[in-house]
């Protein structure tokens, strides 16, 4: 009877903690560099080729997001540029059956945290003061935490008005 | 606990961690996709709003909305500000117009009828198929020389989709069709005729009057067109430097409009009209009235001495001195009727008694008074000949089998008509029912076959407010959105049918789409009225600024032309008695006040959570039915507060639950109108009772509209639990002095210091 009683308690320990394991496996094995569906080069077209941040992610400066290129607007050029290389025939396949990329989003903020990338342009911040050195990665890596300290950080080091309301950007 | 154990434990957990963070690693998608446009729409920024300017068609008060719209999805709807009606503001229902659009319970494309009649058995059919279908049954009673057989039923249209119907009408040769809603305020227009000569709804000039004498219109939530009027109140009580106006109200049963006033006149139902000329008898007996005709009125008054009145309005004889006299020496004064009153058998003559009351006070044509509106800029409407048209007579002509096809939009009359109409047994012997409805409704289970029309943020189309605000006012309605299903515009959708008929029909609505037709109309307009064309140099300029505008309003102040009620007119229209109700008074002790829910209307918000979840402004219900009885009925009877009670009238009885109402008298119970539907989708179903099934089929003498007001009933308690939802418990303030109130001389006294 013991014995059984130890092991369920056993089980149920095993179970709780598989939950826990489960549920923060995000935490310490997200991937802050992951595979793309296509392996686009930000070196390539930030860094070699000197293609500003702001003709692909056009947005930026107008908006609350920044903006992923259409699929017309990689096309437009790719068809002309190196059109036979193996990247750009992936890209080819989904422009003809018009079927958008799905891109995997590597800076994700949670729903209740309101970030507007307009207002950050607006204010002079570089692109790469919160995504890093993108001109020299291949594969794009999250470089910052995105966690509201690393926020709260820069807002008071640049003394930005309401910078430490709460409601400033959880409204 | 044994070391041994301990460490076992210790083991499973660090096992049960260990595999769970690595299944998460391999089972997890790897995070969010970002989803580009493959070619981006033209003006749209992501994250950037962009601005409809519409019309809302939740009620028809024609207010104009602004739809902001997010990567093509209707986000929020606000009120236009440069509209004259809503300026602005907009109610709970025009901002629900969003549910309605994204409901999970929308017809989502054409069905054909599989199953017996009202099993509600379809079978999806495509668009060419169902159009087909139609004009194939149009074109064989064509040939049959049976085009009267044709029957249009829809709600009150008063834009170009209701001149493309009577177009499709007359072109295919049948005079039949109607417009139909439960509160289509025609006994209103009526008695502006009789008494007045005006063939319309007037604008109430509440916002510049001093003195509202208001017979049951509950303008604050859903009478005509509660924006604006609600605006007005607001002016009228705080608008300026101007003094603060006062309102009166005559109801039998406390609206949020009665909560609201200075001076509540609970009066006997059925006997307004006798009170209003009880007070017009005071007018002219006091000699305020200076008029010609001074001596035919006081003759024609004779009968109604307010001590007579107060016998039979239970109204103290002195307080309708009182009022007369304040309402005539307040300039400028206004008298409205509402619902409650248009809705006895009596309902044309209450209205005539309140017209006639504001005869005699001078206010007709006036600033802060009744403001007839300028003639519309399109001409004619459908349906307000006396005693035609009328939704008995066409469950009359189904019974007898005049009705051979019958089409249905934007009206759901089986819900909306009393039981004792026997409308839906009617409709089974139609042998073609068409409705053009979005929702499956207890109407549309009718129909063999559904051609689902777009909402109203899908759809082009156009209104003139009436009533307006005495200007003219048009509104036009543009898509903010694509269509979310597989439906059609309305209007489209008769073009369509008119390309399958050809010939005569085909010729005249030779059009690409509802859209061409309407900017043709709209070139019309253009090039015949010179005033709605100042200022644009050619009409593709003046349609973009229609378009970016919300429509086209005068904008000068409204002008006045007194107009004046003879004796002669509405001699033959005042009412003489009280209204009579059904029902023997020993067997049904109570009044029966049905009143529109703030929320759901005549029904037609039920199927929207926000309206279900918006606590009734009274009650504060929420969800369900309730029937308001006043505590000492309660007490007599032995029902407490959310009782299962049982209303019964000579028609029938509902089950519903009891809440007690101090603002109500003790011989009259209400229930609203809205819940109860059978069929409606999920939000709307198996909720609450239809008090309307419970009215008699009762006629207004004069006008032959349905009296909804006119039975009494008996309550009897059924049971403990009524399942009475309401948000928050106590209606009284246990002296925490919540609510401070002052009276309006004091009010006056302080106000005049303050500007001293």
């Amino acid at each position: 009877m013991d014995t059984i009683k130890k092991l369920v308690l056993c089980a149920v320990i095993a179970v709780v903690t598989f939950g826990i394991g489960y549920k923060v496996s995000d935490a310490y094995f997200g991937n802050r560099t992951p595979a793309q569906p296509i392996e686009f080069s930000h070196k390539i077209h930030a860094g070699d080729n000197q293609i500003p941040c702001m003709y692909c992610h056009s947005y930026a400066e107008r908006s609350r997001v920044s903006g992923v290129p259409n699929v017309k607007r990689c096309i437009g050029c790719h068809s002309v540029i190196k059109p036979d290389s193996p990247e750009i025939q992936k890209l080819k396949n989904y422009w003809e059956n018009k079927e958008p990329i799905p891109w995997v989003k590597v800076y994700n903020l949670p729903d209740h945290v309101y970030f507007p990338h307009k207002r950050h342009i607006k204010a002079g911040l570089e692109c790469q003061m919160c995504h890093g050195d993108v001109q020299s990665m291949d594969r794009i890596t999250r470089v910052s935490s995105l966690k509201m300290g690393w926020c709260l950080s820069c807002h008071t080091r640049k003394k930005v008005k309401n910078g430490r309301d709460c409601w400033t950007c959880h409204i | 606990m044994k070391r041994r154990d301990f460490l076992k434990y210790l083991g499973s957990g660090i096992v049960g961690t260990g595999v769970g963070l690595a299944f998460g690693k391999v089972t997890k998608p790897p995070g969010a996709k970002l989803i580009p446009y493959l070619i981006p729409p033209e003006d749209v920024i992501p994250g950037v709003a962009t601005w409809y300017a519409s019309l809302c068609t939740q009620c028809s008060a024609g207010c104009g909305i602004l739809v902001k719209v997010m990567e093509g999805r209707a986000k929020k709807i606000e009120g236009n500000p440069l509209h004259p009606v809503n300026k602005g503001r907009l109610c709970a229902r025009g901002n629900a117009a969003l549910q309605a659009l994204y409901n999970p319970d929308r017809i989502k494309g054409p069905m054909k009828r599989t199953g017996e009649r009202g099993s509600g058995k379809y079978k999806e059919i495509s668009w060419n198929e169902a159009v087909s279908i139609l004009g194939r049954n149009l074109s064989e009673l064509d040939k049959n020389g049976a085009t009267e057989g044709l029957y249009v039923l829809t709600s009150t249209l008063r834009g170009h989709l209701n001149t493309l119907i009577r177009e499709f009408m007359s072109s295919y040769g049948s005079p039949n069709y109607m417009q139909y809603e439960l509160f289509q305020h025609r006994n209103l227009i009526y008695a502006n005729r009789v008494s007045m000569g005006l063939d319309a709804i007037p604008h109430y000039d509440i916002a510049n009057t001093r003195y509202l004498l208001s017979f049951g219109a509950d303008f604050s939530s859903t009478w005509l067109s509660p924006v604006n009027l609600s605006h007005g109140y607001g002016e009228m009580r705080q608008g300026g430097a101007r003094r603060r106006g006062v309102l009166v109200q005559v109801e039998p049963r406390l609206s949020l409009t009665g909560a609201n006033a200075d001076e509540w006149v609970p009066v006997r139902p059925g006997t307004e009209g006798v009170l209003a000329l009880s007070i017009a008898h005071e007018i002219v007996a006091g000699g305020y009235y200076k008029g010609a005709d001074a001596s035919s009125w006081k003759e024609l008054l004779s009968g109604f001495s307010p001590e007579h009145a107060a016998r039979v309005t239970e109204v103290d004889a002195g307080r309708i001195h009182h009022i007369a006299k304040e309402f005539v020496k307040t300039r400028p004064s206004l008298a409205i009727g509402g619902d409650n009153l248009s809705a006895y058998r009596d309902g044309l003559s209450c209205l005539v008694a309140v017209n006639i009351l504001n005869h005699l006070a001078g206010n007709i044509g006036r600033k802060g008074g009744v403001v007839p509106n300028p003639a519309g800029l399109l001409k004619g409407r459908t349906g307000t000949e006396l005693r035609k048209d009328r939704i008995t007579a066409l469950a009359k002509s189904a019974l007898e089998g005049d009705v051979k096809t019958l089409i249905v939009y934007n009206t759901n009359p089986v819900f909306t008509t009393p039981a004792g109409v026997k409308l839906e047994r009617a409709l089974r012997n139609v042998p073609f029912i068409a409705s053009l409805s979005s929702f499956m409704d207890e109407t549309t289970a009718m129909a063999d076959l559904i051609l689902p029309s777009h909402t109203s943020l899908e759809d082009w189309g156009d209104d003139f407010a009436e009533p307006s605000t005495g200007v003219r006012v048009a509104t036009l309605m543009q898509p903010a959105v694509s269509p979310v299903f597989d439906t059609r515009g309305a209007g489209d959708i008769f073009i369509s049918l008119a390309k399958a008929l050809g010939g005569k029909v085909g010729e005249r609505l030779n059009y690409k789409g509802f859209p061409e037709y309407l900017k043709e109309s709209w070139r019309k307009i253009y090039a015949n009225n010179k005033e709605v064309a100042a200022g644009a140099l050619t009409f593709d300029g003046f349609w973009n600024r229609l378009l970016e505008h919300g429509g086209w309003w005068q904008t000068e102040e409204p002008r006045h032309k007194p107009r004046s009620v003879s004796v002669r007119r509405v001699k033959a229209h005042i009412p003489t008695s009280p209204s009579e109700f059904e029902g023997d008074e020993g067997r049904y002790p109570l009044y029966l006040v049905t009143y529109p829910h703030a929320g759901y209307l005549d029904g037609r918000g039920a199927n929207l959570p926000w309206l279900q979840e918006m606590p009734d402004p009274m009650t504060a219900v929420v969800w369900g039915s309730w029937v308001e009885i006043n505590p000492k009925t309660a007490r007599k009877l032995g029902i407490k507060q959310g009782d299962l009670v049982t209303v019964e009238s000579p028609y029938g009885g509902i089950d519903l639950p009891a809440f007690l109402y101090e603002g109500i008298r003790p011989d009259t119970v209400a229930v609203p109108i809205g819940q109860g539907h059978r069929l409606y989708g999920r939000y709307a179903e198996k909720r609450g009772v239809n008090p309307i099934e419970i009215l008699p089929v009762a006629e207004d003498k004069r006008s032959g509209e349905l009296a909804l007001n006119s039975t009494r009933v008996r309550l009897e308690r059924k049971g403990a639990d009524g399942k009475l939802v309401k948000m928050g418990v106590r209606t009284e303030e246990l002296g925490r002095g919540i609510v401070q109130t002052i009276t309006p001389e004091e009010f006056e006294r302080i106000a005049g210091k303050e500007e001293a």
